[in-house]
């Protein structure tokens, strides 16, 4: 299990290739949300194996949050053989209004909204 | 005399009103790193602020008020970033940021100093924001952003409140007059709201 955490946030890359988010991010650019984005990336390298993002918790994203997730969906899209599944939560309001983005860029992106 | 332009939606009311909330930053007051902190405590006020004078439902309340205080903080936090980022620190004008609350609509200004370069850099993103879809746009410049992640100029921000939360956005530039160079920019956003469908409007 490798972690990152901020003083407003947490990212869990745990067990079978689930990237878990807690928190509030809002880091202030490229730069910043590099460690995560590369977090994100090695979960991709464990080929044939379906991948999840749970965001369920993460109450607040910047819009850099949205632009490295959507570097990071574009990075899978561009791998024909990736399964991505994104959790999400209908109480978290930035969830239902955004995440909608990510599966324009890959129509192949599954969201659970719980 | 300052000269002064607009563009997009501008809320001609907002100088005569007088209930309002602002809060002001020196720009010189520490480094971005440390100032960045409190973009999201000052977004956060402001969204809890709202919400306290949100009218309470009968059914899907807190709901439509979560939505209400999320869009607030949203708005707020990327303008603030944006005023804090793109403020040129030669230009002694406060970064300021200020909430309107009417019985249909929730305003937010911000404010910051830049120079001409920027201030024609700006209208030419605001040029091509007005003439575009904002839902296309986004998808345009998530793609770029990707390709070229060192990109600076982006104003994705601006892009999600008019594609994912519906906000008009209007712009002042108000030009010094004791030196042309000197342009302070406003920046609105309209946010509409409605207590009968729950939902922003």
């Amino acid at each position: 299990m490798k972690n990152i955490c901020g003083e407003s946030f947490e990212v869990v890359l745990g067990e079978n290739n689930t990237v878990q988010f807690k928190g509030a991010l809002r880091l202030s650019g490229t730069d910043d949300y590099g460690p995560i984005l590369g977090m994100l990336k090695s979960a991709l390298e464990d080929e044939g194996k379906p991948v999840v993002v749970d965001v369920r918790e993460l109450d607040f994203l910047n819009s850099s949050g949205i632009t490295m997730l959507s570097r990071f969906v574009i990075e899978a899209r561009n791998r024909s053989d990736v399964n991505l599944y994104f959790f999400a939560s209908e109480a978290v309001p930035w969830q239902a209004r955004s995440l909608r983005n990510l599966q324009r860029l890959m129509p192949a992106l599954q969201i659970h909204l719980t | 005399m300052v000269k002064s332009e607009t563009l997009g939606h501008i809320d001609e009311q907002a100088a005569q009103r007088r209930e309002y909330l602002t809060l002001s930053f020196s720009p010189s007051s520490g480094p971005l790193r440390s100032r960045w902190r409190n973009n999201g405590l000052s977004a956060d006020f402001l969204g809890d602020y709202v919400k306290t004078f949100l009218p309470a439902n009968e059914d899907g309340s807190e709901k439509w008020r979560a939505e209400i205080l999320h869009a607030v903080t949203y708005v707020a936090n990327e303008f603030l970033e944006n005023a804090m980022k793109y403020h040129d620190g030669d230009i002694d004008v406060p970064i300021g940021i200020r909430l309107e609350l009417t019985a249909d609509r929730i305003i937010v200004h911000a404010s910051n100093g830049i120079n001409a370069e920027q201030a024609q850099r700006y209208k030419s993103f605001i040029e091509y924001l007005n003439i575009h879809d904002a839902a296309e746009l986004l998808i345009r410049q998530l793609e770029e952003s990707s390709a070229n992640p060192d990109a600076k100029f982006s104003c994705l921000g601006l892009v999600t409140m008019v594609s994912d939360y519906g906000v008009k956005l209007g712009w002042r530039f108000d030009v010094s007059a004791n030196n042309p160079r000197i342009t302070t920019v406003t920046t609105s956003a309209v946010l509409p709201f409605t207590n009968d469908s729950g939902e922003i409007a």
